[in-house]
């Protein structure tokens, strides 16, 4: 079996991280393949559940990236973001996983170094910290356990209400 | 409203034990408005839950969650009750009222309290709830200008403030305020003060929790042949 | 199909099947299918050589196979090719174990070795060098450069690669191409070359690092296309190269393009060419130019950056180490009488400390030393900044700097500067930054002159202080530092401003000129199960060298719903977006998923291309494998590939959730209100009008004018009063302007585009109903508590003072002493800010009054006299009237005891003693407040107020005039302190930016907001208090609803709706879900859309509502 990589879902925002993460692209930083980006219009749409599911699903590891404090686009979303990455380390840690697995980081859309750098601390932190108890083994095409069925009941629900009015 | 909060992950996984099959019902009212027990919440910790199963080697448990309109009424248990088969635990996210209801309902099943109830109370700003009514049975708000000596009142003084009242700060708790001096003030202001200088007759406890269960019944409501249990 | 067309063959890679043009090499026919073949010694653009054999790959041939070289074998009809089978693989990896003995010492080959999984050589070394002898740098120099510098000579193993006679060559032009194209690492151009070696600095960086002479011209240039440097590009200079024509695949290399000169009809010009930094080698004193360490403050904010030539490290040029010790100088080449710049720059006080904050930041324990004349902190909030410097260390030493003396060996620089006891003291620094003046631009002097704009002396244009926007030429206006050296926020209100001038003269021909793209009808989706297309694009080589497309291809068509899956080399490109149209229309497509760059440049694009092929743009979603993938994982091949699929996974998952939405448009109505009738609420109201907007201007006093009635010069002799009765003539005048007197606001309801208000006149209410709201409620001077103010008629404020000596109702009596106190109640804890204007005022009023009394002696108080732009003019000319002014410190400030006589003492600074006078008159600076109502105003319209009491706009840089709720603007002196002029400017920007929303019928309404479903909304409140924009209200039915025009989409309510009842379209939860649910594998169909109950569960029948209260 090769050497254990964590596998990172960074749930980025828009106008700062998202850009930032391109800018490191555009100077062609070199970091780690273990992140996917998911991008976000702001890290203010952040949930406490969407981190939970990500744990649940078998990501080794969770980081939010939004703008600096003060200099968010839609004013305070990072700030709700922070406190809602707050609480999910709470119900992390009262699961018995390592609230370490989860973090928020600010950058501006000009500190493409920055969110390298990130990467690769998150990356350097969950090798430390070992695959998450959740993780299945990579490849399987099959789930592990069967779907949080809320998420398939509102799967049918909430999608025709949005384009309705 | 009833407020009330979460209890930790574990505490929830130990409830669970020797179960297969656990449904978490939310409630859509009181404690959704508390953000303790609604949709959001029910999922968040419904997912907390099975991770947290998983990891002390009981990852064969299935939880699943739902969130109901309501819990304090039985028609709003219908949905569920064709699936009720299929669980062999109820966890409801409900207050204590919720979690007695589904007992009632599911009488084979085993139900569990998902929440803490706390009190009944009001929002002071957003994310913090502060306790206004004990449900005593005998409002008497109107001899103290509005605030409730009762519940309010860490004594539960009805003849005005102990000794121990601070710039209007409470001696028994740091940061609470003393409810005689909000009386107090708030009399003054409406020019209500002579009142509260009345001496407050002892209280009827005999309305309380300490008489055993409390009922309420409205005859007129009342319909024939469902009357009241004796 | 036969292809036997003599120019077009078919040719089988890997098991695909290309047309390519006949004659084309193997190599590159599998690059034109995506298909990477490793290579050393090939280059495209360059002649083929076949020399380093690594491009082997296995060809059919009849009955058997063959290995040939796939650059050389030029591909025939039908030719069935292999490039990963085993005997390839064997046979590469010995030509790579005999490459690795070639050039041992080669970093480059071991790595591009250790990629293809070759890690040692069991062959002795031969030579010891790097060189493989591949020839490419011969090749590039002879065929490209046509220079022939250097050569292939010997053969066998006395076979090198070298100059004439082994000596410097004067042939070589030291382009570097040669070093540029060797695999590796070989050449060393300085044995190469007789001429000197200099890197090709350019001003990206700000000459700090160099860059290739194809690049971006900033880091934000727009349209972010690199240009060619033609100044040093080899193929402008000698018309050899082109290689960079041959390389680019998209053929975007144009060589033949000119300077154009367009002919445009127009009706106005708006001048907005900014300013250049003050050339620093004409103050060589200082040391820029040739000590390395001597920094210009536009090198050091590069440094700074992030992404800059240092990536925000603070290092020494000299030898690369962080400073310890840094100091601005600032005033270099601004209020210097010596290079004719005798005026202040305004910005390079707040600028350096913004710096040194910043460094502060970057590289902890540094210390950091500022070096000014007068700290000129005269912006909103600005003095709060420069207290947070100090308290975070910054040290702000009062002192002219002549010189700096460069330390021979450690590269350090001394300097002399003025210690707290005015003593000269000797200091050294590691670096030294100096703040640059600013300029106006040098090639707009002569263009001013063709334009017909007459230019100050100082070669800005020349406007007045009541016409800040006009230049001399009718129709011609001017925005930013071009007008006065101002920071961003002026900039950017001075610059709507213009626009908005612009707008007035223009108004009758506004929207003649608009052209609007017609599209097919949209197909309604809603029903059809998800039918995803995805094209993963090439994007030329940048994404297929790493990335395996074509294994992302065939990966993708497993993803549930995937119906097609194809690759472009660039699906941007335009014959691409046409055939992604007609595969849609084809294919029956609903859902589309293109993995390539980020969406931050391209979703647009492709948004489009839907919106053409009849699909709501909303139907589209990316998977950015080049940015955030083959860019940055580009060592590492294969797990690029994995991550790709990845990314394409959860793109794939996320677009089968996605679902059209509808960007509606709400009617505007085109009135506004303004609240104020002071000069900022007037200009505005004119402004608008005359663009053709009903404008209702609401007056709480019987006057208009405001303070400026008590107002009677402009620094520039401009007579204020006459201005102001023109101006309410001009208002009364107006068809579209209604002035409401006496009246105030009780009432303002709606949102942007539709307001309702409610205007209280003398106890009559009136309902007006307008679009936007501007607020111009003012500021006043507020009268001292301090300095005898209102116990002695020989005490009185500078505004009193103006008002006396505008109306003629001042005397003095000869020889009298006049004393003027700054900074009166205002820049002290109570009050923590500067009022901007007084210092001006003060030196305007000295002046008047040595115009009118010869005799007076006028002595002005300070702390630092912050005459900022032409205002430092005006002061120089007061001290060289002989007005006296003298410094004191915050903790002495001036005494005065009011008897029979009135005595001032003030401590002296620079003597440390006492000095007495005993004034004939005493003018205090008072402070200018914000007015009494504000907190009324604050809670009517729901806008903030900061700290000091003034209005707090959306963003003080950016967005100078704008609330951050929409509709809403803010003007003149209620939103910080400031001249008429400026007021009148802000006022302008205004009425520009009112008028983005009020020339519109209709505005669009963004499909991307939070919506709430009534049936699951508890009412609770927690979106109406989280909500920034105050978006969500309580409806008619108790239940939340989200006011769309308002929402601004970032979702922050449907995040914490405990009873999941809100959601952001486009982000809801199954969308995103989705997304993390593919992460790590696909969603099997049947498991996507499963409800574990018949019914939705939260809706008990029948439907339950709970009753209105």
């Amino acid at each position: 079996m090769s050497k254990y990589e964590p596998l990172i879902l960074a749930f980025c925002c828009h106008y700062c991280a998202y850009a930032a993460a391109d800018l490191a692209g555009s100077m062609r930083l070199q970091y780690p393949n273990n992140v996917r980006v998911l991008k976000l219009p702001c890290t203010g749409k952040l949930e406490v559940n969407f981190i939970l599911a990500a744990f649940e699903r078998g990501v080794d590891g969770v980081f939010v990236a939004g703008c600096l404090e003060g200099g968010c686009h839609y004013l305070e979303g990072n700030l709700r973001a922070r406190r809602r990455v707050e609480r999910a380390k709470e119900i992390l840690s009262e699961i018995g996983l390592e609230p370490e697995r989860v973090d928020m980081f600010n950058l501006s859309s000009a500190q493409g170094p920055r969110f390298a750098e990130i990467v690769n601390e998150m990356t350097a932190r969950l090798t430390s910290l070992g695959p998450s108890p959740f993780r299945p083994a990579r490849g399987a095409e099959e789930p592990v356990r069967e779907m949080t069925e809320q998420a398939e009941a509102s799967l049918s629900g909430e999608n025709h209400d949005c384009c309705q009015s | 409203m009833i407020v009330a909060n979460r209890k930790h992950v574990q505490e929830l996984c130990n409830m669970f034990k020797g179960h297969k099959r656990v449904l978490l019902v939310g409630c859509g009212t009181c404690v959704t408005v508390c953000l303790a027990g609604g949709e959001r919440e029910t999922g968040i910790l419904g997912s907390a839950v099975r991770m947290a199963l998983k990891l002390a080697g009981r990852g064969e448990v299935v939880v699943n969650e739902c969130t109901i309109e309501r819990q304090c009424d039985d028609a709003f248990f219908d949905p569920l009750a064709a699936h009720g088969a299929e669980y062999d635990a109820i966890c409801s996210f409900g207050c204590g009222v919720g979690v007695q209801a589904l007992a009632e309902r599911f009488p084979d099943i085993s139900v569990y309290p998902g929440l803490n109830t706390q009190f009944m109370g009001l929002l002071e700003s957003q994310g913090v709830w502060t306790e206004k009514c004990s449900g005593c049975g005998n409002c008497r708000l109107g001899e103290f200008a509005g605030i409730c000596p009762i519940t309010r009142c860490s004594k539960r003084l009805l003849n005005g403030p102990c000794g121990g009242s601070r710039d209007g700060q409470c001696e028994v708790r740091e940061g609470l305020d003393c409810a005689w001096q909000l009386i107090y003030d708030r009399a003054k202001a409406i020019g209500t003060l002579s009142k509260i200088e009345e001496i407050a007759l002892p209280n009827d406890w005999s309305t309380a929790l300490d008489g055993g269960t409390r009922k309420v019944v409205r005859e007129d409501q009342c319909i024939a042949g469902l009357g009241p249990k004796a | 199909m036969d292809a036997t067309t003599s120019d077009r063959i078919m040719v089988t890679v890997d098991g695909r099947t290309a047309e390519v043009p006949a004659g084309t090499s193997i190599l590159n026919a599998a690059r034109q299918m995506g298909i990477s073949i490793p290579t050393l010694c090939n280059y495209r653009g360059l002649s083929c050589y076949g020399a380093c054999r690594v491009c082997l790959v296995e060809i059919e041939r009849g009955q058997g196979r063959q290995l040939v070289a796939s650059c050389s074998y030029p591909a025939e009809n039908g030719l069935v090719v292999h490039t990963e089978t085993e005997k390839v693989k064997d046979s590469r990896q010995t030509i790579l174990e005999l490459l690795l003995a070639q050039a041992p010492e080669s970093a480059e080959l071991a790595e591009f070795a250790a990629n293809l999984g070759v890690e040692s050589t069991p062959f002795k070394p031969v030579t010891n060098g790097k060189c493989i002898l591949c020839g490419l740098c011969a090749r590039v120099c002879n065929e490209m450069m046509g220079r022939g510098a250097i050569n292939l000579f010997g053969r066998g193993i006395a076979k090198q690669v070298r100059t004439a006679w082994s000596e410097q060559s004067d042939q070589c032009q030291a382009c570097g191409a040669c070093a540029f194209v060797c695999p590796t690492g070989a050449v060393d151009l300085k044995t190469i070359t007789a001429r000197r070696l200099r890197p090709h600095n350019t001003g990206y960086d700000q000459f700090l690092t160099a860059r290739p002479c194809i690049d971006l011209a900033h880091p934000q240039a727009s349209p972010r296309v690199p240009y060619i440097d033609r100044d040093n590009c080899v193929h402008f200079k000698s018309d050899e190269c082109g290689l960079c024509f041959k390389v680019c695949g998209a053929g975007a290399i144009d060589y033949e393009q000119t300077v154009e000169t367009l002919d445009l009809q127009v009706g106005s010009v708006v001048l907005t060419p900014g300013f250049e930094a003050f050339d620093a080698t004409r103050r060589g004193e200082f040391g820029f130019g040739f000590a390395p360490n001597v920094l210009t403050n536009v090198q050091f904010e590069r440094m700074l950056s992030a992404a800059g030539p240092t990536r925000g490290h603070l290092s020494r040029p000299s030898d690369g180490k962080a400073p310890k010790r840094l100091a601005f100088i600032q005033c270099v080449g601004s209020r210097d009488a010596g290079c004719d710049n005798d005026y202040c720059s305004s910005v390079c006080c707040m600028a350096a400390t913004k710096e040194a904050i910043l460094a502060m930041e970057h590289e902890p324990g540094l210390e950091v030393t500022v070096f000014f004349l007068d700290l000129r902190a005269f912006g909103k909030d600005f003095d709060r900044y420069y207290e947070r410097a100090q308290k975070l260390g910054v040290r702000y030493v009062r002192s002219f700097i002549s010189r700096t003396y460069e330390m021979p060996g450690s590269k350090n620089l001394r300097l002399v500067h003025m210690n707290p006891e005015m003593k000269p003291v000797e200091a050294e620094f590691d670096m030294i930054v100096l703040s640059l003046g600013l300029e106006p631009s040098a090639s707009l002097q002569k263009q001013a002159e063709r334009l017909g704009v007459v230019l100050n002396r100082w070669g800005f244009a020349k406007t007045s202080e009541l016409m800040p926007l006009d230049t001399s030429r009718p129709g011609v206006y001017v925005g930013g530092a071009f007008q006065e050296p101002k920071d961003i926020p002026d900039t950017v209100m001075q610059a709507s401003a213009a626009a908005a001038r612009a707008m007035s003269l223009l108004a009758a021909a506004r929207g003649t000129l608009v052209r609007t793209k017609s599209y097919p009808p949209q197909r309604d989706v809603t029903d059809e199960p998800a039918r995803i297309g995805v094209f993963v694009c090439h994007c030329g080589s940048n994404i297929a060298s790493v990335v395996d497309v074509e294994a992302v291809v065939k990966k993708a068509r497993e993803f549930p719903n995937v119906i097609l899956s194809e690759h472009n080399v660039y699906t941007c490109a335009s014959n691409n977006q046409d055939l992604m149209k007609e595969k849609i229309i084809a294919n029956k497509l609903n859902r589309v998923v293109v993995a390539s760059c980020t969406p931050r440049t391209h979703e647009p694009i492709f948004r489009d291309t839907l919106r053409d092929a009849g699909l709501n743009p909303y139907l589209f979603e990316m998977a950015n494998i080049r940015d955030q993938c083959s860019w940055v994982h580009s060592a590492s091949p294969e797990q690029a590939t994995a991550k790709a699929v990845d990314l394409v996974r959860m793109a794939v998952g996320r677009a089968g959730c996605l679902m059209p939405l509808q960007e509606e448009t709400v009617p505007v109505s085109n009135g506004v209100l303004v609240i104020g009738g002071g000069i900022a609420g007037m200009t505005a109201a004119l402004a608008l009008a005359d663009q053709g907007f009903p404008v209702h201007l609401v007056e709480k006093s019987d006057q208009l004018g405001g303070t400026t009635r008590e107002i009677h010069h402009t620094l520039d002799h401009g007579d204020v009063q006459g201005f102001l009765a023109q101006t309410i003539d001009r208002l009364r005048a107006s068809r579209n302007i209604t002035i409401y007197p006496n009246s105030s606001v009780s009432k303002v309801d709606g949102n942007v585009g539709s307001f309702t208000s409610k205007v209280v006149t003398d106890g009559e209410l009136r309902e007006i109903k307008h679009g936007v709201v501007v607020v111009a409620t003012g500021a006043t001077e507020l009268k001292p508590q301090s300095y005898g103010y209102g116990k002695s008629k020989h005490v009185i404020t500078q505004l009193e003072l103006a008002d006396r000596l505008g109306k003629g109702e001042f005397d003095l009596p000869a020889k009298a002493t006049v004393v003027m106190i700054q900074c009166v109640e205002q820049r002290s804890e109570e009050r923590p800010y500067c009022s901007r204007i007084c210092c001006t005022t003060a030196v305007r009023n000295a002046l008047l009054l040595k115009e009118r009394f010869p005799k007076a002696r006028i002595m002005v108080l300070y702390r630092d006299m912050r005459t900022y732009g032409y205002r430092e003019a005006a002061y120089r000319e007061a001290r060289e009237k002989g007005v006296l002014f003298v410094r004191y410190e915050a903790d002495h400030p001036p005494t005065l005891e009011v008897g029979a006589r009135l005595r001032l003492k003030v401590r002296e600074p620079a003597l440390g003693k006492d000095l007495q006078v005993e004034p004939d008159m005493v003018v205090l600076a008072a402070p200018m407040a914000p007015r009494a109502d504000r907190k009324e105003i604050s809670e009517l319209l729901k806008v903030p107020l900061n700290a000091d009491g003034f209005f707090l706009e959306a963003h003080t840089k950016l967005r100078p005039v704008d609330f951050a709720s929409e509709g809403l603007f803010i003007c003149g002196t209620a939103h910080s302190p400031k001249f008429i002029t400026e007021s009148i400017s802000q006022a302008n920007a205004v009425a520009a930016r009112a008028a983005t929303i009020l020339s519109h019928k209709q505005m669009p309404v963004s499909g991307q907001i939070a919506y709430v479903d009534p049936d699951k909304c508890v009412s609770c409140m927690t979106c109406v208090h989280l909500c920034a924009y105050m978006a969500p209200r309580i409806g008619t039915d108790n239940k939340a609803e989200v006011q769309g025009v308002v929402c601004m989409g970032c979702g922050s309510c449907a995040s914490e709706c405990p009873a999941k009842a809100i959601m952001l379209r486009h982000y809801v939860d199954t969308q995103i879900l989705a997304a993390v649910n593919s992460l790590l594998y696909a969603e099997p169909v049947e498991k996507q859309v499963k409800n574990p109950y018949p019914e939705q569960v939260g809706v008990a029948p029948p439907k339950w509502h709970k009753s209105g209260v």
